[in-house]
């Protein structure tokens, strides 16, 4: 690229550039300051940064898998680690099956002519739009009574038998049902942006393996794959930001057992007791990697989002 | 090996056809069909009462759904507007090489990447009437605080969604200004054009086709919003925030009304297939256009 | 020598059992899958359950969330052919959802039972009103008692409406407690001038639910009610207007940001000492007295929900019931006979929550360790178990009320036609679901 000649610059744009940074950083700071501090003192709020700092709010959060007994706590009513651990498997699962039906179906969009091919690219660009709140009544009627195997068939006695649980076995409140939205969510978004990618590997590299003898499969898993790593990784973060993310769909089908991160964000804000310092110390714990690929990965998401909008 | 060939691309397409079909399309499918029922959460959906168009009609008259509608338009459209203008004018600004840049694009996709539920808690302390740091800074300046979350809560949604947003439109524009031709700007300036003749009759034309895709993906995002203003006023005071992804939701779950929510579904799946069928007409458009500008400019030099 | 060891301690063992006939022998080692709300009642019953675990040998898991939420997933769960959960928590106006779709036991069967049912368990000694409000069904107007009526739960959690007000302020300025709304009123608007800075009451404001809850509040006490007898929705006649403008001086008079104030807000505001009043909910006794919370502790004086044209607060809480889809419904009712019997009412009591017997509010014990609670077992015989129509298109109802209300707060909308807006898309409403069949 053309490097722009080197211009005097006025301080003010070092004063803008600052000030923007503030901006953008503050509140997640704030958040950090607040989440290490006591009720007490984020309400009475005497000064902004001159407080005894505490871990007791990380503690209340993660009581359910702490090793130790809390003095602070009578009982541990927030599973927060087990809804961590829950959003760790829902988001890496469903990513990593995104990622592999995403590009295999961008590479036959992009390589392959084929009848339907308009019909499917056009579907994809077009479910692309569709909010998650327009999901939610379907997904959770059908999750719910549809997508289920009766209690008395085989299978479905077979399961009960083996891991318990009662009534007719549902997708609702398994991670399967939550995994199967997310792809599906996401699928539209990763074959989008890949496109972009894979047009850019050049042909010759694929003819020459197939001249080889390699059957498609493996010019796509061997060749394709390792030259588009970028777009890989950017949609990676995308798809994982989004299934780490989401509430709503989430709040509809998961049950005590696999309930996620945001919602148990949601569930204590209830109006009893808005205890602050705690939200604040579970709302870090759910920033953590966005926080690690804004510090780590800047480049691939800078990548992924002007590939996904100025290629489109 | 022939017949192989030819069914390759469908082996490679089918898992991402078998999920979106069982996922996303049939769901949609099943919605439409729900939105014709009169539908409670206790109820499959054999056992619902078929009713017709019946819940089109009632939302239809619904001045509450009215409402909802109109607060959905007003904050995704002064919301992406007012994320165009910052965006644009911060990238026509910025567009120099400062050190320091790396850094602020860093430090710029940290709102769009945390989860809204998140971005919601953080905005809903920093608006709290007596401890949030807004009114007590405004305190401690002697002035007199602000009802953010009363009064003002449409405004304070909005603003909490230009801090995440302005910075997705602020680096898509820096990418679109660095990668135009510099022959056709190094022209201008030869010309003699000033900074605001390049901006305006250079620099955004040129812009545009990406502007446009930009502002599509950005107001097809604020229709999606829900969990920041589910978090931050639940949808009032009044129905003053109530986005229709959040009506839907409290439809189904607060009012046990499955059909009715299916029906709004509806509505706002053919909103967003109207502005989407907009967009695109106008971006290509724009696209003609912008060739035509980038040839003159091209021409010129 | 062994064998007569081992004969020795299995005869020992025998006779054990049979000299201390346990009733809770044959579940032992049960687990049993409750639903409570996010809610400080629970929490303190949060606190007896290791209780219960350790005298009876059944194990206990909790679900707990915030009530709405709960509300969602109990819909849900009560609708398969198989439930999760064994006990539930249900609040007032779910009873008639539940018990309308046959998901909860009648526990007629349970009573009748002598090896479940506790010859000492006492009923008469639970609070009358609340019994009627949470565990009847199918008697007067179908949703309270009377002799076609049954049991379907017991309360759990009584909570009443009454008046806390800070006992410094109302001395520094000789101010007298308000006996009556107009009182109250005028107190509560006097407070602002007398204390800059300082609201008169913290009420509940905010859109929905909140406004509705405290629009209810007034509606009783005032003389007014939802419906007539026939079931015409009356909430827009004289005292319903009335009651919605004593909701807007309160607010009006009320702190900073009082029309977003949900519940949590209200409280937050009452123990920040941003207000010199409170009405609301009993709940709140045990986190004014939290020093880690409350910066008004000892500071607090309760007093009767004032007087309109009658004495009626609210009847709130959680009833407990048992799904009529549970696994193991007789562990179930053991554990419900256990948490409201007077030994758990005053356990719970103890650790902050809010009994439902007569017994445990006059308990000496309770009663030193709370003050407050004479007064708020006071409270509770003025409780009006119909103080809201508990039908099933009530929820309905309640969010438009709620959001009117709201506008009206926020907006300046006319209270009357505000009201009359609500009563005509009530009558609608109730139309639609026939209750205007027989007229």
């Amino acid at each position: 690229m053309a490097t722009a000649p080197v211009q005097r610059t006025n301080p003010a744009f070092y004063a803008l550039l600052i000030a923007l940074v503030f901006m953008s950083v503050g509140p997640v700071a704030l958040m950090f300051i607040n989440s290490f501090k006591l009720d007490v003192d984020i309400i009475s709020g005497t000064s902004g940064l001159i407080f005894m700092p505490t871990i007791q709010n990380y503690e209340t959060a993660l009581c359910d898998i702490l090793p130790y007994e809390l003095d602070h706590l009578d009982f541990c009513s927030l599973k927060f680690g087990e809804a961590f651990i829950n959003s760790l498997i829902i988001a890496l699962i469903s990513t990593a099956l995104t990622l592999i039906i995403g590009c295999m179906a961008a590479y036959a969009l992009v390589r392959f002519k084929f009848m339907g091919r308009d019909t499917a690219s056009f579907t994809t660009l077009m479910v692309r739009m569709v909010p998650p709140a327009v999901l939610l009544v379907p997904v959770f009627g059908l999750w719910n009574n549809e997508f289920c195997i009766g209690r008395s068939t085989m299978f479905g006695e077979f399961w009960r038998d083996t891991f318990g649980g009662r009534g007719d076995l549902c997708l609702a409140g398994t991670y399967g049902g939550i995994i199967l939205v997310y792809v599906a969510m996401n699928l539209p978004f990763v074959i989008w942006i890949l496109q972009s990618f894979i047009v850019q590997v050049p042909r010759s590299l694929e003819e020459a393996a197939r001249v080889d003898g390699a059957g498609p499969f493996r010019v796509f898993f061997l060749v394709v794959l390792p030259l588009i790593k970028p777009g890989l990784a950017a949609a990676a973060i995308f798809t994982f930001r989004i299934a780490w993310n989401e509430y709503l769909l989430a709040s509809a089908l998961s049950d005590r057992d696999t309930r996620t991160v945001p919602i148990l964000i949601v569930n204590n804000m209830s109006e009893f007791n808005v205890e602050w310092g705690v939200i604040m110390a579970t709302g870090m714990l759910l920033a953590i990697p966005p926080i690690l690929f804004t510090l780590f990965a800047s480049r691939q998401i800078i990548t992924g989002m002007t590939a996904g909008a100025v290629k489109g | 090996m022939n017949s192989a060939n030819r069914l390759t691309p469908y082996l490679f397409m089918a898992p991402a056809i078998v999920i979106m079909g069982i996922a996303l399309i049939y769901p949609l499918g099943y919605m439409m069909y729900g939105s014709l029922l009169d539908w409670n959460p206790s109820q499959s959906i054999e056992e619902a009462e078929f009713v017709g168009l019946k819940n089109y009609i009632t939302l239809w008259g619904d001045p509450n759904f009215h409402e909802s509608l109109a607060v959905t338009l007003i904050f995704a459209f002064v919301g992406v507007s007012i994320e165009l203008v910052l965006g644009v004018g911060l990238a026509l600004l910025l567009d120099r090489n400062l050190r320091g840049m790396t850094l602020l694009r860093t430090m710029f996709i940290l709102p769009m990447m945390i989860a809204p539920v998140v971005v919601g808690l953080m905005w809903r302390y920093m608006f709290h009437p007596t401890v949030g740091t807004f009114n007590r800074t405004l305190e401690a300046l002697g002035l007199p605080t602000v009802d953010w979350l009363g009064q003002n809560a449409l405004l304070s949604v909005i603003i909490a969604d230009v801090w995440q947003w302005t910075p997705f439109i602020f680096i898509l524009s820096l990418a679109a200004l660095q990668s135009l031709p510099r022959s056709a700007l190094e022209a201008a300036r030869i010309d003699g054009a000033t900074a605001w003749q390049q901006i305006i009759h250079i620099k955004l034309p040129l812009m545009m086709p990406v502007l446009i895709v930009t502002g599509l993906l950005r107001l097809i995002d604020a229709f999606k919003v829900l969990e920041v203003i589910l978090v931050l006023t639940e949808g009032g005071p009044g129905l003053s925030t109530e986005i229709l992804a959040l009506r839907i939701s409290r439809t189904a779950t607060e009012f046990r009304e499955l059909g009715v929510a299916a029906a709004m579904s509806n509505y706002l799946l053919i909103l967003l297939m109207l502005l989407t069928a907009a967009m695109f007409t106008l971006s290509r458009i724009q696209e003609i256009r912008a060739n035509r500008v980038r040839a003159a400019a091209e021409e010129d030099s | 020598m062994l064998k007569t060891l081992v004969m020795a301690t299995a005869s020992v063992a025998l006779m054990a059992g049979a000299a201390l006939a346990d009733p809770y022998e044959e579940f032992r080692d049960t687990t049993l899958i409750v639903n409570f709300p996010a809610h400080p009642h629970y929490d303190a019953v949060m606190r007896i359950l290791p209780e219960f675990t350790k005298e009876t040998g059944i194990e206990v898991e909790v679900d707990q969330l915030p009530y709405l939420k709960m509300r969602e997933r109990q819909t849900l769960e009560l609708a398969q052919d198989e439930g999760e959960y064994d006990l539930i928590a249900y609040v007032v106006f779910s009873k008639a959802d539940y018990v309308f779709a046959d998901q909860l036991e009648n526990l007629a069967k349970y009573f009748m039972n002598p090896k479940l049912a506790d010859p000492n368990y006492d009923a008469d000694d639970l609070i009358d009103g609340y019994v009627y409000n949470i565990g009847f069904a199918g008697g007067s107007k179908g949703y309270l008692e009377g002799k076609t009526g049954s049991l379907f739960g017991i309360p759990y959690g009584s909570e009443t409406s009454i008046l806390g007000y800070r006992k410094d302020i109302f001395e520094k300025h000789g101010l007298e407690v308000p006996e009556t709304y107009a009182e109250m009123l005028e107190l509560a608007c006097k407070i602002p001038e007398l204390e800059p800075g300082m609201g008169g009451v913290a009420s509940r404001a905010a859109s929905g639910h909140h406004a509705s809850h405290a629009f209810l509040l007034h509606l009783n006490p005032l003389g007014g009610a939802i419906f007539d007898d026939q079931w015409n929705p009356v909430m827009n006649n004289e005292a319903g207007v009335e009651a919605a403008n004593a909701l807007k001086t309160l607010v009006d008079c009320g702190p900073e940001g009082a029309t977003t104030f949900g519940f949590g807000e209200a409280l937050g505001a009452f123990l920040n000492g941003d207000t010199a009043m409170f009405l609301d909910t009993t709940v709140v006794a045990g986190q004014i007295d939290d020093p880690s919370k409350s910066s008004v502790v000892g500071k607090v004086g309760w007093a009767l929900h004032p007087m309109g044209v009658e004495r009626a607060s609210q009847t709130g809480g959680f009833g407990i019931g048992i799904p009529a889809n549970a696994e193991n419904k007789e562990a179930a009712f053991l554990l419900m006979q256990w948490l409201t019997s007077k030994k758990g009412d005053k356990l719970v009591a103890m650790a902050g929550g809010n009994p439902s017997r007569f017994s445990t509010h006059a308990d000496p014990e309770v009663n030193e360790k709370f003050p407050h609670m004479a007064t708020f077992g006071e409270a509770l015989q003025h409780a009006d178990p119909d103080w809201r129509p508990i039908i099933p298109v009530w929820g309905k109802i309640n969010a438009d009320l709620g959001t009117t209300l709201s506008k009206v707060l926020t907006e300046d909308l006319d209270v009357q036609e505000a009201l009359d807006g609500v009563a005509e898309r009530t009558k609608a409403v109730m139309d639609e679901a026939g209750y205007y069949t027989w007229q």
